[in-house]
């Protein structure tokens, strides 16, 4: 597979870490000399510029936070001026005040450049035409995938979120290739498609989709292919980096993360120490070339790990693996963690269940207790009582043995569990209502 | 201020040779799209025989019905590969019009976006608030392109969600919006609602509608700014074919970019400057999908006294539409799309009628339709379940939110000459 930038993207490890020393090295410095937020958390971890001797000294500097963000909004910690800044996101958040994030030129263009290598690493360029679904406007989503792909030299389509009839004539009579929106809403894209009789597989020319800004499962992917006959990729990224950054390439083995953009380490969540190479933990990245907004060693609250091997492709960029879950998604279940990724891949892992599960969580007197509803598959829909009573003991059966706790499930009609053109909602935790 | 003050500020000779060499290479550019070479072998136009400006009123027009029928790439003159972006309008029944651009043509849409906004006095200091749609409409990102290459700060906060727009005005020390007229009347409402006074507002672009005196006046007012009129089509790339300058008297067209003639709309002859008709325009430098005569539809008249910013002669602002047209919260809607709509619902007869009105400053359309008896079984929750089927449908066609009434078969009045099915009952803006 052609890289965008071949220079860049197949460097030799050596020259990788050099050049992120390097580029770690200035950052600490402008940020020492010119970010009063920065130079204050510096100064109270004790370490001054001169420290980082070589790259993993960035294990002294000081972490960072969304609350740092919410509690500087708008623009505290912003290091550029007015003229400078080109562009404003705004991220709602689930609590509280929004998460700001400011883009001087040169943010922009580098974050255009990361996707333009990330969507060539999944074989899309020009000929291709990219039906962008992800919403437009202050969200990343819409925008970042819209410069990246005109970037590579596709034809854009920007349809946005929404309508989703008119999202499929449009992807059959303008022949998209590609589609870049989130898993959820590709699920009723393709099920709204079924029902107006447009098979996608035969009736469309797509063959890609770039699927994020929600966790999901292999288990998911293979679905997705096999019902859709397209590849689906992952796409990671989240506003306070820019927005979507990195996707997998076709191997289909975690994102890359391109070093001269991004340094990457997983720590401890509870200690915050570093972890090596294929240990699982807390994603935490320093944005090396970030001007507007600067990010020294951010805490995202995503869960992987890291595989620094050169991959198959040829790229030397280290991949971390796909996100099992954050760490505010984490839901403790009688004291046991549980992710809702883990509740979505053993149930794809059932062929008697559909694509769409809830996970309702109560406290009953002063147990938690933990009910999955599911929507059963087309096929396996009956109405006999006996066989409805088989399934569900499957369910449970396979959930307790993945997840280690007890749970209840409840199995639904297709069609009855709440659909999702943006991020799907598929935890009501009514603990902390 | 001028962004390209040599293009902007041409004498009128340079003008017209430019314009004649570029009107010359847009005819070679249409010999790539079937329908303009059988339309110009049809009117005996041969590219050596347009020796003059003048000699463009040997090609026949273009109209909005035949760019639907070229539906999708039809009129697109370059390669698949070479288009980078797609955007669509709605068209008059069903299918939507396509438009595509090269990288070229985005180039040139947003040179024209900035030379608007750099006449009138924004630039990289300026905050800017993008409050239309993005995605399929060209006013969301033809200004935002526009605005980023003149190094503004652009916030990307597309419609709805009006005290959180405030908000961030405030919050952003937001300097310059755009949006539609009727939009920034809802705003300066619910700010006024919130106690929000709008401080760093200086300026204000609202186009995409049309909007009278009396509302400028209502709109500076009210939110301190200066209010300026932008005009243009997506069909002509999108927003920033006409602008007002500081001197808000009419609206520059770029000329270099397009050429324009005024016609009777209904003998297609060309008026004489400052009478009032149909605007025809060719755009001289688009690539993906050049046009030859095309008729906008809008009415508007040549302004003859030249201005004091020596950008070349202007046009009116739009009064009103040559065909039965409707602007609804700066959606274009034509009757025959909503006709179209719910022939399609077998449990609706033949006979509807819309009604527009302007409630709290935003447009609300309203439309009766009867009741088909013999596809229609009368139980109450089948009334609900269809009335939201309609609105369902209409929305899908026309992405605009309706309130839907069924009433009985035989209610609603019948014509005998010519139907009037649409009353717009909005005061003139």
């Amino acid at each position: 597979m052609r890289s965008w930038d071949p220079r860049i993207e197949e460097m030799p490890k050596e020259d990788l870490r050099k050049m992120q020393y390097k580029l770690l090295k200035s950052l600490v410095y402008r940020l020492y000399s010119f970010s009063p937020f920065y130079h204050e958390r510096m100064r109270e971890q004790n370490v001054h510029p001169d420290d980082i001797k070589e790259l993993s000294d960035v294990n002294r500097l000081p972490f960072m936070f969304k609350r740092d963000l919410r509690d500087n909004y708008p623009d505290k910690i912003f290091t550029s001026t007015q003229e400078e800044l080109v562009r404003y996101h705004v991220s709602s958040g689930t609590t509280g005040k929004p998460t700001v994030v400011g883009y001087t030129q040169n943010d922009l263009d580098s974050w255009t450049t990361s996707l333009a290598r990330a969507l060539t690493s999944l074989g899309l360029g020009r000929g291709d035409v990219i039906q962008v679904s992800y919403g437009y406007g202050l969200f990343t989503g819409g925008l970042g995938l819209h410069y990246g792909a005109e970037r590579i030299g596709a034809t854009v389509l920007p349809t946005s979120v929404g309508n989703t009839e008119r999202q499929i004539e449009l992807m059959q009579d303008l022949g998209a290739t590609a589609i870049a929106c989130t898993p959820s809403y590709l699920l009723h894209i393709g099920e709204v498609a079924e029902k107006m009789g447009v098979d996608i597989k035969k009736d469309t020319k797509l063959r890609t989709g770039v699927l994020g800004a929600e966790p999901w499962t292999d288990r998911m992917r293979t679905r997705i292919e096999d019902w859709l006959g397209i590849k689906a990729y992952d796409i990671y990224g989240t506003s306070e980096l820019s927005g979507p950054m990195f996707t997998e390439c076709t191997e289909q083995k975690g994102f890359h993360i391109w070093s001269d953009l991004a340094l990457v380490e997983i720590i401890d969540p509870g200690t915050g120490e570093s972890l090596e190479s294929g240990e699982k933990g807390e994603l935490t990245i320093t944005m090396l070339q970030k001007e507007a907004l600067p990010m020294i060693r951010y805490r995202i609250g995503d869960i992987t790990m890291m595989d620094d091997d050169v991959c198959a492709c040829g790229r030397t960029h280290p991949r971390i693996q796909r996100i099992q879950g954050r760490v505010d998604d984490m839901l403790i279940i009688r004291g046991i963690n549980v992710f809702p990724s883990q509740v979505e891949y053993a149930l794809m892992g059932i062929p008697e269940v559909g694509q769409h599960f809830q996970i309702v969580v109560e406290r009953k007197g002063a147990l938690d207790d933990m009910l999955v509803r599911v929507e059963l598959s087309k096929g396996s829909f009956s109405d006999k009582i006996t066989d409805i009573m088989k399934v569900r003991q499957k369910v449970e059966h396979r959930l307790r043995n993945s997840l280690n706790v007890n749970v209840n499930v409840e199995l639904v009609e297709p069609g009855s569990l709440p659909r999702f053109e943006g991020k799907a909602k598929r935890v009501i935790d009514k603990r902390s209502l | 201020m001028f962004w390209d003050k040599k293009a902007e500020t041409l004498k009128p000779d340079e003008l017209r040779e430019l314009q004649l060499k570029r009107l010359k290479k847009t005819l070679i550019q249409v010999q790539n799209v079937d329908f303009y070479r059988k339309l110009l072998s049809g009117a005996g136009v041969k590219v050596s025989s347009v020796k003059t400006l003048d000699d463009i009123r040997k090609i026949p027009f273009t109209k909005k019905q035949d760019l639907r029928n070229g539906y999708p790439f039809g009129f697109f003159a370059v390669p698949l590969k070479k288009i980078v972006r797609i955007h669509t309008t709605s068209g008059t029944t069903g299918k939507p019009t396509v438009v595509g651009y090269t990288r070229k043509d985005l180039d040139a849409w947003s040179d024209l976006i900035a030379r608007n906004m750099t006449m009138v006095g924004v630039g990289e200091n300026d905050v800017f608030q993008n409050m239309v749609n993005y995605g399929m409409f060209t006013g969301g990102l033809g200004f935002h392109y526009g605005a980023e290459k003149i190094g503004m700060t652009v916030i990307p906060s597309a419609t709805g969600n009006t005290k959180r727009q405030i908000e961030m005005i405030k919050d952003f020390g937001v300097t310059t919006i755009h949006c539609t007229p009727s939009y920034a009347m809802h705003l300066s409402e619910i700010a006024e609602e919130m106690n929000m006074s709008l401080e760093s507002l200086r300026t204000g672009i609202f186009g995409a509608e049309p909007w009278s005196e009396s509302v400028r006046q209502t709109l500076e007012k009210r939110l301190g700014v200066t209010a300026y009129d932008s005009y243009g089509l997506s069909e002509l790339f999108g927003p920033g074919v006409a602008f007002e300058c500081p001197e808000r008297d009419g609206l520059h067209i770029w000329h270099d970019c397009f050429y324009v003639e005024i016609i009777d709309p209904k003998t297609g002859e060309r008026v004489s400057d400052g009478e009032r008709g149909e605007l025809v325009v060719t755009p001289l430098v688009k690539e993906a999908m050049p046009l030859l005569r095309y008729r906008t539809g809008d009415i508007t008249f040549l302004i003859e006294d030249g201005c004091l910013c020596r950008r070349g002669q202007k046009i009116a602002r739009i009064t009103g539409r040559s065909d039965d047209m409707l602007v609804i919260r700066g959606i274009n809607v034509f009757p025959s799309q909503i006709e179209h709509v719910l022939l399609k619902i077998p449990e609706v007869g033949n006979q509807f009628m819309v009604y527009i009105d302007r409630i709290n400053h935003l447009d609300e359309m309203t439309v009766e339709v009867e009741i088909n008896r013999e596809f229609f079984s009368g139980e109450l929750a089948d009334l609900a379940r269809l009335q939201k089927k309609v609105v369902k449908e209409l929305h899908d066609a026309l992405e605009l939110r309706t309130t839907v009434k069924l009433v009985e078969p035989g209610s609603l009045p019948r014509f005998e000459g010519k139907a009037k099915r649409v009353i717009d009952r909005r005061e003139a803006v």
